[in-house]
């Protein structure tokens, strides 16, 4: 089934009255229960297609249709509560919020989702467990490593039950060791909770696991190859 | 509302230093303003407690043409009935009864123009205090018949206690008045024009002098201070007759109200300054919280905060530093404040003099006037208002892409 059907999708940035073309008419779909990467050297548009399927950014032209909801057709606050309930996002930097503890984090999006505490408190301990942080929830973002960061944001971003999670280069802050166990947790989510992945990434670790892979030059598709 | 705000105050705690001196710049102002405004307006207190107490007391009764033409002849029959009344007005300590017109005062080669004012001499000297003031000879005494003399008149008449004073004036209704007075004291009046002219003596005797039978002048009421004076106005006016009326201190001696207005005005000014700088500090720390996080709006947006909620959230700490620096400042203002209300700052050197040489005491004294410190919390709470629309203003024209790049 199709989650994300993409369709001349066109971004235009003009600078210097130069207009250069980030993403140049892409058509793509993704299918529920993807793990996908979309690889490509820097500029050549991953983290803009990136940012447009996850609605932080306009398209210049085209569409994207998120679950039959043309998302770039959406007021600003529609977009947001539409973000906030079906994508999950995990960024470069991590990003989790520094006042919050690791708990307090997962939970965020599910107190601005209307969550019950009772619900908010159990589904945070039981993501938290699984990405292996069960012991650290009251720990703060400050007292946590690179990579328990980020799997504590890949916990954020499953916390509201999303139709597909967007990495922007998780790994990229991460030694090899971290990015092995994070690939290894976003793999096992993958096959036994069926979570859609779509990562933009430089990383081959990320490549080699990934089931799909999706390669972008100069905004355009310049490949598009699914492993068996 | 409950995460908004638990975000906000750890917010406000994650750059404890920055919190702290925003906070700290707060209290010191609020405390500076406090401070110049209570004594500002314990000054003012002083001098109209001052001004009352020379003359005309907090408030007068009388016939509604006495104040524009001041003669014997518009005076007034005041009752025991409306005497009481005015009593028993809320608040109302003191009434006394004057008769106050003019006479020419001579000994035997000299004379002058003198202000008669007839007194009942205890209830007056709770007013005036004039006892305190008596140079030679003693203060009157219900009954006495004889008169005080201020100083200067004494000097220029060259008389003295025992002496008899000669007075020359035109009575109730055209009656020529005219008659001898012992005098029975000497006193200084702190007013060096009153200091010139002033004879005292019992009321009966002075309408006797001038044939005015139970005439009045005005009826003197003093209660505790001047900020009780316009509801005692108002519970005065509703018991009055139509013939008379009551002015307050501050609609008899307009110019000090003047003075103080002006005073008042220039100490506004330099409040008004004060604000300025700390309405520019609590900005520049409000702008760099924004600067510093815009990443971090940005991720929370993208996640799915509203921007209307985040705006909240940054408005609250705007707030909280408001209010913690205002409570604080508050608290030690008052602390402060109280302390000097207590232990006056003493005067020295010309200034003492100064002050003494017109009955006042040479100190400077402190309001505690509840609104003075409220107001300062108020003036804050708007000003953290108004700064938080730069954060607000800020979020609400926040674009993701570029936030999360910051």
């Amino acid at each position: 089934m199709k989650i994300i059907e993409i369709s001349k999708l066109q971004k235009t940035y003009d600078s210097d009255s130069v207009p250069v073309h980030a993403v140049n008419g892409v058509d793509l779909s993704f299918e529920e229960g993807e793990f996908a990467a979309i690889v490509g050297p820097s500029g050549s548009g991953k983290t803009t297609l990136l940012n447009i399927i996850g609605g932080l950014d306009d398209a210049t032209e085209g569409d994207v249709t998120i679950n039959n909801v043309k998302i770039t057709e959406l007021s600003s606050r529609k977009l947001t509560d539409f973000r906030m309930h079906n994508i999950g996002f995990v960024f470069q930097a991590y990003n989790l919020i520094p006042v919050l503890t690791a708990k307090e984090n997962v939970e965020f999006i599910m107190h601005l989702q209307g969550e019950k505490k009772e619900a908010r408190d159990t589904r945070a301990t039981e993501l938290l467990k699984a990405v292996g942080l069960g012991e650290m929830v009251n720990r703060r973002p400050s007292k946590l490593s690179g990579g328990q960061q980020q799997r504590v944001a890949v916990a954020r971003a499953l916390a509201s039950k999303p139709k597909f999670v967007l990495a922007d280069e998780p790994t990229a802050n991460l030694d090899s060791k971290s990015t092995e166990n994070l690939l290894d947790i976003m793999e096992r989510l993958n096959k036994e909770e069926k979570i859609t992945f779509i990562f933009s990434t430089h990383d081959q670790r990320v490549v080699n696991k990934a089931h799909r892979i999706i390669t972008l030059e100069d905004g355009k598709i310049i490949s598009d190859v699914r492993k068996n | 509302m409950k995460t908004n705000i638990k975000l906000a105050w750890r917010n406000l705690w994650r750059n404890r230093r920055r919190t702290v001196i925003a906070i700290s710049s707060i209290v010191f102002s609020v405390l500076l303003a406090s401070w110049m405004r209570s004594m500002q307006e314990g000054s003012y207190d002083s001098m109209i407690d001052n001004s009352v107490k020379f003359y005309s007391g907090y408030l007068q009764v009388q016939d509604t043409a006495f104040w524009e033409e001041r003669t014997i002849d518009n005076g007034f029959k005041a009752s025991d009935d409306l005497k009481s009344k005015i009593k028993n007005v809320k608040d109302v300590t003191l009434v006394s009864e004057r008769l106050e017109s003019f006479a020419l005062a001579a000994d035997h080669i000299h004379s002058k123009p003198a202000m008669v004012m007839g007194i009942e001499p205890e209830a007056e000297d709770q007013i005036t205090k004039i006892s305190q003031k008596i140079k030679r000879g003693r203060f009157l005494k219900s009954g006495d018949k004889g008169v005080v003399l201020a100083e200067g008149l004494a000097g220029y008449l060259n008389l003295n206690v025992g002496d008899t004073l000669v007075m020359i004036s035109q009575g109730y209704h055209g009656i020529s008045a005219n008659g001898l007075f012992e005098i029975i004291g000497i006193m200084t009046h702190p007013n060096p024009d009153f200091n010139k002219r002033m004879v005292y003596t019992d009321i009966n005797e002075a309408r006797e002098f001038y044939s005015a039978s139970g005439i009045s002048s005005s009826l003197v009421v003093m209660t505790n201070n001047h900020y009780k004076v316009n509801h005692i106005k108002k519970g005065i006016s509703q018991i009055l007759p139509l013939e008379n009326r009551v002015m307050t201190w501050s609609e008899m001696q307009p110019e000090l109200v003047q003075l103080i207005q002006s005073d008042r005005g220039g100490g506004i000014i330099m409040l008004g300054i004060l604000y300025v700088v700390i309405a520019f500090g609590m900005f520049s720390v409000v702008m760099m919280m924004v600067k510093e996080r815009k990443r971090e709006f940005g991720v929370i947006h993208a996640v799915g905060m509203k921007k209307r909620k985040l705006s909240i959230v940054v408005f609250l700490e705007t707030i909280m530093i408001g209010l913690i620096g205002c409570l604080i400042g508050l608290v030690i203002s008052y602390i402060f404040c109280f302390y000097f209300y207590n232990n006056p700052l003493p005067l020295t050197g010309e200034m003492a003099e100064a002050y003494a040489q017109y009955g006042m005491e040479p100190y400077m004294f402190f309001s505690m006037k509840s609104s003075l410190f409220y107001n300062q919390m108020i003036l804050v709470f708007f000003i953290s208002i108004f700064i938080s629309i730069f954060p607000v203003t800020n979020i609400h024209r926040l674009k993701i892409t570029k936030a999360m790049r910051a």
